[in-house]
């Protein structure tokens, strides 16, 4: 796994400059123009995956690095590794079309896999409803609200390439923990099964599906959708108040 | 991300006024009150019950429950008793459109109303008005008494 920095044919660098799911504080934002000026940077652009790429003379690169651990930003990984992770403004807070908290998850997904090495890169993008701003189909993982606290995953979208996919079901009804431990079955998984510099796409394509579908148990012997099944049956014959 | 309220919760519906036209029907059912009184076999009970589940959960979708909707409910239903009652689920819809889940309370009840009285269930639009003009393709009188539900000052 590498940095994502890159040698632009003008000569300058470019930097991949990787927020909390494209969040910033104002501080944080102010901060990065403020630390653009003073290290020359050319310019800021904006990426399909929220982050912000400086560009800048290979000279200053370690300046602005400094600056941005300071901010509480960070370069982002590059190469076989967990990417950035795109989410979308869906949360009980923010947009009113969210079926449940989309940010939030993806913000902790980033935290807890960003850089993660893989054999080849993993993208993740998580929606907050099924209209899927970030693409979630197009994700290697995607993951999306669908209401009571439960999310759909999705496996093996990749939106580039002449062949684009879009992903399919893996899981569905899942509660944010389980979310959490099915990503990780599946980069286990990836890792153990994948030919070298492989697309999760055709691995999962090579394989199966199978390959990657949660084993029995790892969502513990009683699924949430299980739990709520038996309370609502309960109450509808008459057991509940 | 501070969260200042919470998603999808029966805060904005007024489940009580969905609640209501259906024990309308329960009151006048032979059954009421009896030991064979079954809301888990009956569209009426299934539908108030899950109003009530809502209720008393807070939340607005069951999931799962859809599959859980009886078959083989065989009760004559009159017409002029359901439609206040699927004129509420109406009044009482979000129109979440692409974000519709069969799962959501009013759907249920919905669902379960247009089994009382109609042949076949309505694919939701996601819309009001696009779910009348797909009841109207399928049962002009009925499409035209809950219209005349929905014109209805409440």
């Amino acid at each position: 796994m590498g940095k994502a920095y890159f040698k632009q044919k003008c000569g300058l660098y470019a930097i991949n400059i990787v927020a909390a799911c494209g969040v910033f504080i104002p501080e944080q934002f102010a901060g990065l123009g403020k630390a653009a000026q003073d290290c020359g940077v050319f310019r800021l652009k904006l990426t399909s995956r929220q982050t912000v790429v400086a560009v800048l003379d290979e000279a200053k690169v370690s300046c602005l690095e400094q600056r941005l651990t300071e901010l509480g930003l960070a370069v982002s990984p590059y190469g076989g590794a967990v990417r950035a992770v795109k989410a979308c403004a869906g949360n009980s807070a923010l947009c009113p079309r969210a079926l449940g908290d989309a940010l939030d998850l993806g913000i902790e997904i980033q935290e807890k896999f960003l850089g993660r090495e893989v054999p080849k890169d993993v993208k993740i993008a998580v929606a907050g409803c099924p209209r899927g701003c970030t693409d979630p189909l197009c994700a290697d993982f995607g993951v999306v609200a669908r209401g009571g606290g439960t999310f759909n995953i999705f496996l093996g979208g990749r939106s580039g390439s002449s062949k684009p996919l879009h992903g399919s079901l893996l899981a569905g009804g899942v509660h944010k923990e389980g979310v959490f431990k099915i990503l990780e079955h599946v980069l286990k998984q990836y890792d153990e099964l994948a030919l070298p510099k492989e697309r999760l796409a055709v691995t999962a394509a090579r394989l199966g599906f199978e390959a990657f579908s949660p084993p029995p148990g790892l969502l513990g012997d009683n699924s949430p959708q299980e739990s709520a099944d038996q309370d609502f049956l309960a109450f509808l014959n008459g057991k509940g108040k | 991300m501070g969260m200042s309220n919470q998603i999808r919760t029966t805060a904005h519906v007024d489940l009580e006024a969905m609640i209501k036209p259906l024990q309308n029907i329960c009151n006048e059912c032979d059954y009421n009150g009896t030991d064979d009184c079954k809301p888990a076999a009956c569209m009426a009970g299934f539908a108030l019950r899950s109003l009530q589940f809502a209720k008393q959960k807070g939340i607005l979708d069951i999931p799962g429950a859809v599959q859980h909707i009886p078959q083989s409910d065989m009760k004559h239903y009159f017409a002029e008793n359901i439609i206040p009652a699927l004129g509420e689920t109406c009044r009482q819809c979000k129109e979440c459109q692409d974000n519709h889940s069969p799962d959501c309370v009013i759907a249920l009840a919905r669902t379960c109303l247009e089994n009382t009285i109609l042949e076949e269930n309505i694919h939701y639009p996601g819309s009001v008005f696009m779910y009348l003009a797909a009841l109207r393709k399928q049962d002009q009188d009925i499409a035209q008494m809950l219209a005349a539900e929905l014109q209805r000052k409440k």
